[in-house]
């Protein structure tokens, strides 16, 4: 047995695009540029990173989906390139969203033409089939037709097909998008229980408390390549001897964030809507008040609550991640 | 070999039944089975009209042609309609044979295909008349199952295109119309041009109606075989064609992400 259930070293991807027919323009992007990173057997890791930044591209050069342009992968100590069906009797996926799943069949009939697909023996597949449907609390829809599912029963339905053949390794691409709070709670109770059952879990997620509450260790991704790795109170290093100033607010724009971002002694800032309202939140350097300044900013935009706090993991994210922006941004702008 | 059973059997029906669009009986009834009678009728009376052939020509030739809708359009749908519900990649995900996942497609789309061709040839015996020799009768299912069968693998061959390009439907429609033109169950092919005739040859059906006109006309079983062993030929001539295409395709996907960027 392998000492690690992921490996990957120098795994780089570029997409090449090809558009019109007269006059054909080609296009390359360099989704990831480089990722090294290694997961041990029983491990819950995360993969956190903004919108592109190569999350879903790397789990599916680890997943045996697409074929890296340079490095090299191993699953369980198969190389994902060349021993596709061994890497893939030992793998299962999960992605989030509505989609991957036959609508017109019930979530019985899903979970058996799966268990097919994935060489579950027949004599086995009720058995299983009944253990994951009361596992993800589907027992009693089984026989119900799958388009009828809310979001949340059809995220469990993915990840019981997921387990279907019991794999060593489980890759879950952003599994709570989209899912209420009470059932995105629920799948981050099954997840931990995978994993305290022993099956190696790699999780993408954009939300910070799903990583801290679930994952061991987490990478921030952005740009195509590992910006940081660590557990969740190393990351948070990245944030030390920092101030946060918690602003709610209802009508921030675009350009009124900018010109907070840029006001002297501003480290980060950074903008989410909850509800109705944004939360603007706003580092600065520990001995340093910007509360003056960033009011300022927002005159005339009505305001809520308004509090100072210490960083969190959401924070010292935001930090990664706008590192790269920072560092990526003179390449953006025409000479 | 159990398990190699139960994924072409099973499989296969679930998956006919997650993906073929015209499971519903009003679907089912009025595309596969009252629309090809239609035609069936049309081709029947014009060909009455120009004398170019009797109806036992034009009955059996669009009975048989009336499979190639299910086939065809269902080989597209077992692909295309991956796409369309986001499972492709799961699918593709699966360490079993390929050739066994999308083969096991087949069997329904051509048991669809054979029940489509009997159904139109009974009724269309009744409403204009033709009889057909009784003693003919198995000879002529299995002529009818090897055309269907044959089709179904034509079908897949085009259902694998829609791995690698998005508008497959473009190419399942230019088919059914290929097919009407160039397989002889229309037009005489001996009437068509050199070119035409060569390119009907390869189509799946072509040598299939002949077979089942020969039964039919009462010619016995040993005049069929010629034509109904050219048609298993080129029935498993497009089902290595599709586990090819099926292959190089997948490859192809991983290689150029074309399952991302189309």
């Amino acid at each position: 047995m392998s000492e690690y259930a992921i490996e990957a070293a120098g795994l780089r991807r570029t997409y090449r695009s090809r558009t019109g027919w007269l006059r054909p323009q080609r296009r390359e992007v360099e989704a990831v540029r480089g990722v090294d990173l290694t997961v041990g057997n029983g491990e819950l890791f995360g993969l956190l990173g903004p919108n592109g930044a190569g999350k879903t591209t790397t789990i599916k050069l680890l997943n045996t989906l697409l074929i890296p342009t340079a490095g090299t992968a191993r699953i369980c100590g198969f190389d994902v390139v060349r021993q596709t069906r061994e890497v893939r009797r030992r793998i299962g996926y999960v992605f989030g969203g509505d989609r991957g799943l036959y609508d017109r069949l019930s979530a019985r009939d899903n979970l058996r033409y799966f268990a097919e697909l994935y060489g579950v023996p027949g004599r086995e597949q009720k058995r299983r089939i009944a253990e994951l449907l009361e596992l993800v609390r589907l027992a009693g829809r089984e026989n119900e037709r799958v388009e009828g599912y809310s979001r949340g029963m059809r995220q469990r339905l993915h990840i019981a097909r997921g387990l279907l053949h019991r794999p060593r390794v489980l890759f879950l691409d952003e599994p709570s998008i989209g899912v209420d709070p009470v059932a995105a709670r629920e799948l981050r109770q099954t997840v931990a229980d995978l994993a305290a059952t022993g099956t190696t879990v790699l999780l993408t997620t954009h939300y910070m408390a799903e990583a801290d509450e679930l994952c061991g260790r987490i990478a921030v991704i952005a740009g195509g390549r590992i910006q940081a790795l660590g557990t969740p109170a190393e990351l948070r290093h990245h944030a030390d001897g920092r101030r946060v100033l918690e602003v709610e607010a209802y009508g921030v724009t675009d350009e009124r964030l900018a010109a907070i971002h840029a006001l002297p002694r501003v480290r980060e800032a950074s903008l989410e809507v909850i509800g109705a309202a944004q939360v603007l939140a706003v580092q600065s350097d520990a001995g340093v008040d910007v509360q003056a300044d960033v009011l300022r900013e927002l005159d005339g935009v009505r305001l809520g609550r308004v509090t100072a706090r210490q960083p969190t993991l959401e924070d010292a994210y935001v930090a990664i991640v706008n590192r790269v922006d920072e560092r990526r941004s003179p390449e953006a702008v025409p000479a | 070999m159990t398990d190699l059973f139960r994924l072409v059997g099973t499989g296969g029906v679930i998956a006919y039944r997650a993906l073929f669009n015209w499971t519903t009986p009003a679907m089912f009834v009025g595309t596969l089975l009252v629309g090809p009678l239609f035609q069936l009728l049309f081709f029947a009376y014009l060909g009455r009209q120009l004398g170019v052939a009797d109806d036992r020509f034009y009955i059996v030739g669009n009975a048989v042609l009336a499979a190639t809708l299910a086939c065809v359009f269902g080989g597209t749908m077992a692909v295309s309609n991956e796409r369309r519900f986001g499972t492709l990649g799961h699918v593709l995900l699966s360490p079993r044979s390929r050739t066994a996942v999308f083969l096991g497609r087949v069997l329904p789309y051509a048991g669809n295909g054979l029940l489509i061709a009997v159904t139109t040839l009974t009724a269309a015996s009744f409403l204009l008349g033709l009889r057909v020799p009784v003693s003919a009768l198995p000879a002529l299912l299995l002529t009818l199952a090897v055309a269907a069968l044959s089709c179904g693998f034509f079908g897949l061959a085009l259902g694998a295109v829609g791995l690698r390009f998005r508008d497959v439907w473009l190419v399942s429609n230019v088919s059914v119309a290929l097919l009407l033109l160039l397989t002889g169950v229309n037009v005489p092919a001996a009437e068509l041009p050199a070119g035409m005739r060569v390119a009907g040859q390869l189509l799946p059906i072509t040598h299939g109606a002949e077979a089942a006109r020969r039964l039919v006309a009462g010619e016995g079983f040993g005049s069929a075989t010629g034509p109904l062993a050219a048609e298993v030929a080129v029935g498993l001539a497009y089902a290595v064609l599709a586990a090819a295409l099926l292959k190089i395709f997948e490859a192809e996907s991983r290689r150029r992400a074309s399952l991302d960027t189309l």
